[in-house]
């Protein structure tokens, strides 16, 4: 009996040692691969909340817009089951150990965002406060890569925030989204000897995001931007998230 | 202490008591010659932030309402550039080592001469003017102006009421008396006024034949419907910028010529306490300084004249704010008439 123990845990040590592309390895790629999709789609979920609500934020008239924290999760978790069937209060035990890890520090970075912006959101007699998808996705995306070791960030070719302003990689893979038909995946790819994944998921303009963005070319938009002079569908720019493996 | 025993310590406390009758003279005379407490630049520089008090109503282009941008909330106007200004000369002067942070603490008008006499704050800016009569506290001191020349100007929306005014001027004949044109053109009409503010210390003294609202800020005056308002009074500066960029349906009230009508003489100041000696010297001698260079002139420029948007400027060079200290939702509040006329 021992001996036959002995033989199956050699054979299986073996077998893992001499295949790395199976098993332990593979695992976590994978998991690293599908967290990245999770972590750009629950950033540009709580974009679109912010823009559904822009009419609301914007209202001169309301002082306390009831746009808390609070109800910003809410709608954000009923848009991310809708988007992707996790519940973001509930997560499934099948869901990707680090996905389960990353996902709520992202939501509790977004509702941070919610909340440091309430006096600017409540402000009666106010219209345009500049709290608009952009404004909250850089500050969630710099909120959870303070936190964690996984960076996430908004980019695009000619961005606004020239703290956005791609790097040599994603500016690479920009001009060629730039080209090409709009694409509803990510684009991921493993550098520096696999040991850091790059994920890239465009977005598109859409025909609320051009009153800013679109024409008049050059003339200035509400916050004092030229409009880029887009049309719906063009690329505006993508999430860039890098997550490396070895500092899990 | 064996020596005395228990008898001897007596005789010990009662001399020590009477020589301790001197000691406060004893410790004034040593702190004239070498200070024991640190005075407030010293303070600042250890702490390595300058508490500046700002005005959450909105006095564009002195402050803008605070909007949220890339970095988080960001406050901006030509009071929070020469924030700035003030933050880099005490950086200077307390040896450049580390920057001054100036914390900006963003509350209503009326509570910024609460929170400086209570030691919150070390200066405040807030398009504040020291010499209009009851303006000017009497434990706070005000800087040489910042902002020079300012006066109160006016605001209406009819222009039977500029008809009114101009029909007054015309009637008189070699110098006009601006004062007399006012009283009697405004007279019997509904005139709104800021809350502390300076236009309605000028309307309680001088417009006896109005009927005076008192709002709690400048958006309030426009926003109220209920009473009509016919003209609003606040900072000319202020009242050209809105007209022109927030409020078109709103004019400035002009003289014959066309001329914009002022009705009193403003400067705007620094304002920090009485005893604040080394702190006064060092915003004059700033203040001054920023004049003699044309920086003054500079900023008054690129805040009055330019075109420009306050959202991207609020982005590149806004600062941020304790949000807790800001009213927890602000509200332009309302108008209400003035009582005990």
């Amino acid at each position: 009996m021992k001996s036959r123990t002995f033989l199956f845990i050699s054979l299986n040590l073996v077998f893992f040692l001499t295949c790395p592309n199976i098993g332990w390895t593979q695992a976590p790629r994978e998991e690293i691969e599908n967290t990245a999709q999770h972590l750009a789609t629950l950033l540009n979920v709580g974009r679109l909340i912010v823009q559904r609500n822009q009419a609301l934020i914007n209202d001169p008239r309301i002082g306390n817009k009831g746009f808390t924290p609070e109800v910003f999760e809410h709608e954000v978790v009923d848009e991310f089951i809708r988007q992707t069937t996790i519940d973001l209060k509930h997560l499934s035990s099948h869901l990707p150990s680090l996905a389960k890890e990353l996902l709520p520090v992202l939501l509790e970075s977004s509702m941070e965002v919610v909340a440091d912006a309430q006096l600017v959101i409540n402000q009666r007699g106010i219209g345009y406060k500049n709290f608009i998808p952009a404004t909250f996705g850089s500050q969630a995306a710099r909120k959870f890569s303070n936190r964690s070791y996984v960076k996430i960030k908004q980019t695009a070719l000619n961005p606004r925030n020239l703290k956005n302003m791609p790097d040599a990689y994603e500016e690479n893979l920009l001009k060629r989204l730039a080209t090409k038909l709009p694409v509803d995946a990510s684009f991921t790819e493993w550098i520096d000897n696999e040991t850091t994944l790059r994920s890239v998921t465009p977005i598109y303009y859409s025909q609320d995001c051009l009153v800013c963005h679109g024409n008049p070319k050059g003339i200035l938009d509400i916050s004092g931007y030229p409009r880029e002079g887009a049309k719906e569908g063009d690329l505006a720019g993508a999430i860039s998230i890098q997550i490396p493996v070895n500092k899990r | 202490m064996k020596e005395y025993g228990s008898q001897g310590i007596v005789p010990f406390l009662i001399a020590f008591g009477v020589f301790l009758q001197g000691c406060g003279l004893v410790f004034d005379a040593v702190e004239l010659v070498h200070p024991l407490a640190p005075h407030e630049l010293s303070s600042i520089c250890s702490k390595g932030q300058v508490r500046v008090g700002i005005s959450v109503e909105p006095f564009r282009p002195f402050v803008f309402p605070a909007v949220y941008t890339d970095e988080g909330v960001r406050v901006t106007g030509l009071d929070v550039e020469l924030i700035r200004e003030v933050a880099d000369a005490l950086t200077t002067y307390c040896g450049g080592q580390k920057p001054i942070v100036p914390t900006l603490h963003l509350t209503r008008f009326h509570d910024l001469f609460i929170e400086m006499n209570e030691g919150n704050l070390d200066i405040f800016v807030s398009s504040n003017g020291g010499n209009i009569p009851g303006a000017r506290p009497v434990s706070l001191w005000y800087s040489i102006p910042y902002f020079h020349n300012d006066g109160i100007g006016a605001i209406i929306q009819k222009p039977e009421v500029a008809e009114r005014v101009r029909a007054e001027f015309q009637k008189q004949t070699g110098n006009p008396d601006t004062l007399a044109a006012i009283q009697a053109g405004l007279s019997g009409l509904t005139v709104a006024a800021q809350k502390g503010r300076t236009s309605s210390l000028y309307a309680e003294a001088n417009l006896l034949n109005v009927r005076l609202l008192i709002c709690d800020s400048l958006p309030a005056s426009v926003e109220t419907k209920d009473p009509h308002i016919d003209v609003i009074l606040s900072h000319h500066s202020i009242l050209d910028y809105v007209t022109k960029h927030v409020w078109p349906d709103w004019h400035l009230l002009t003289r014959n010529d066309g001329t914009p009508l002022i009705l009193t003489q403003e400067s705007f100041s620094i304002v920090t306490v009485d005893e604040n000696r080394r702190l006064q010297w060092f915003l004059n001698n700033l203040l001054y300084r920023l004049e003699e260079s044309g920086r003054l002139e500079q900023m008054r420029r690129r805040w009055l004249e330019e075109d420009y948007a306050p959202t991207r400027r609020a982005t590149t060079e806004g600062l941020p704010f304790e949000i807790s200290k800001v009213p927890e939702q602000y509200d332009q509040g309302q108008c209400r008439f003035a009582t005990g006329r």
